[in-house]
């Protein structure tokens, strides 16, 4: 049985640097130190930051961040929704 | 060609429109919201342009660049005054282009804002906030809030944060207030903007024979001496980064100061639980939304929407108010209520083009506010309500004057 996961994409090339992600999950998000883009800790966590990310992912106002509900690392499903 | 204003014999209202109390918006938005997704209305020039005021829709316009331009130069650009015409087409800094090009220019200042950065600058903040109450304190009431923190904080601030001399805080805020006005002439508006403009331009000379601990040192550093941005542009860069960091916080200041002596109930609550200060801060710039003829847009192509068709090359403006007072997004929304999560309120826009220091904002509105509230905790108003002379005469919205005693 696998727990489901969240996997989260960025877009640097959208980022606009605003950092609401720092604020709503400074776990999982930073700003790089050269040109305040967003830099991803870690890109795949338990649901139990679920609130926070989707919170990164609505007040992000270029829309450079993606959440997506996976059943747990390297599952098919994952997989074919990323590809 | 459908033409919704063929309908009104009278053509469309004449905008902008009036307040009816001076802590909400005018009227006519919550009808507009009710009525339909966007409203036509008539400008001082007679053109046409289309309010846009629910929350859903003002965000997917401000999202949608392919469709809709921010470029301030384009003549279809809809301005609120004469003056802003000239403003919008000498504008060179990237508040006025689309992408790519304004991306390319704004990452070389994004990380002067980056969350990190401004949270190692908060003892700074913190430092001005206390030295001008304990002035506040030693000079004794009644003080007029307004020049004594309102004013003098962001300006203390941005010296500190931009490098230029806290000095010339008062030229720089009569650029900012020449540009921000309802009813100034045209001429003053750009003759202020170019003094503000060369004023920048002379500080990067002697910011690069003598640098500092700044961001213009900085800047000049990292992307004006490799050659990536020109002296010339970054003047102008600098001159918005200045009119935006003094105008804006300082109407926030105020009004918000204003909302917690009027209201007994929301201080106490933030005075016992500190901790609300910070989602506090964004409900207030939720109520308040200082920023009232910005952003704007033209469509690029015919564009619908709620049913509506805006015809190519017709400008819109994004009533920010309007989206924070909109029932579909925030329950109650005309009451401040300081625990709600008002984190996606558009006070600061949305998009691209969303504002640029709206982080610096947030955390000297949550230094502010926390100093005000702990030390000088018998606030109130020195002078009836009625005498407090609200800023209808511009275009980002506050007080002129706040005489407060404790």
């Amino acid at each position: 049985m696998v727990n489901a996961m969240i996997r989260i994409h960025v877009d640097e090339d959208k980022c606009i640097g605003a950092g609401h992600c720092v604020r709503a999950s400074a776990k999982v998000f930073d700003q790089r130190d050269d040109d305040g883009i967003v830099v991803l800790l870690v890109g795949e966590t338990g649901n139990e930051l679920e609130p926070e990310l989707r919170k990164a992912e609505r007040l992000c106002p270029s829309q450079a961040i993606r959440i997506e509900i996976t059943q747990g690392a390297g599952s098919s499903q994952s997989k074919q929704e990323a590809g | 060609m459908p033409d919704t204003s063929n309908s009104r014999p009278a053509g469309p209202p004449a905008f902008p429109f009036q307040r009816t109390c001076p802590f909400d918006p005018p009227p006519q938005y919550a009808a507009a919201r009710a009525a339909g997704a966007v409203c036509p209305v008539t400008l001082w020039n007679g053109r046409r342009a289309w309010l846009v005021t629910r929350h859903e829709d003002i965000r997917a316009v401000l999202s949608d660049d392919a469709r809709f331009s921010g470029r301030m130069a384009n003549p279809d650009f809809p301005a609120i005054t004469p003056a802003r015409v000239t403003v919008d087409r000498n504008e060179r800094a990237f508040v006025g282009m689309d992408n790519p090009a304004h991306d390319a220019y704004r990452r070389m200042f994004t990380r002067e804002f980056s969350v990190k950065r401004l949270q190692a600058l908060n003892p700074k903040i913190s430092a001005i906030a206390e030295g001008l109450i304990d002035d506040m304190i030693e000079h004794g009431p009644p003080v007029d809030l307004i020049p004594a923190l309102a004013v003098k904080f962001p300006s203390l601030v941005m010296s500190a944060l931009f490098g230029s001399p806290y000095e010339d805080s008062e030229f720089i805020i009569r650029c900012a207030v020449a540009r921000h006005g309802l009813t100034q002439s045209t001429e003053e508006a750009e003759f202020k903007a170019r003094e503000l403009a060369a004023y920048v331009r002379r500080l990067i000379d002697t910011k690069e024979a003598s640098p500092g601990d700044d961001m213009v040192s900085r800047i000049i550093d990292e992307h004006v001496k490799p050659g990536k941005l020109s002296r010339d542009d970054f003047a102008e860069i600098g001159a918005m980064i200045l009119r935006a960091g003094h105008d804006t916080t300082t109407n926030m200041i105020g009004m918000g100061t204003l909302l917690l002596l009027q209201n007994d109930a929301l201080r106490a609550q933030l005075t016992a639980d500190p901790a609300l200060i910070e989602g506090a801060v964004d409900e207030l710039l939720r109520y308040v939304s200082p920023v009232q003829f910005s952003p704007r847009r033209v469509a690029l192509t015919d564009v619908e929407i709620g049913g509506v068709t805006i015809p190519k090359g017709e400008g819109l403006f994004m009533l920010l108010a309007s989206a924070n007072r909109d029932a579909s997004m925030f329950s109650d929304p005309d009451t401040i209520d300081a625990t709600r999560d008002a984190s996606r309120h558009l006070a600061f826009g949305f998009g691209i083009h969303q504002c640029l220091g709206q982080m610096l904002a947030r955390f000297e509105l949550q230094i502010i506010y926390e100093a005000i509230l702990r030390r000088l905790p018998s606030l109130r108003l020195a002078v009836p309500l009625e005498e407090i002379r609200f800023k209808h005469d511009m275009q980002i919205y506050g007080v002129h004057n706040l005489p407060v005693e404790w």
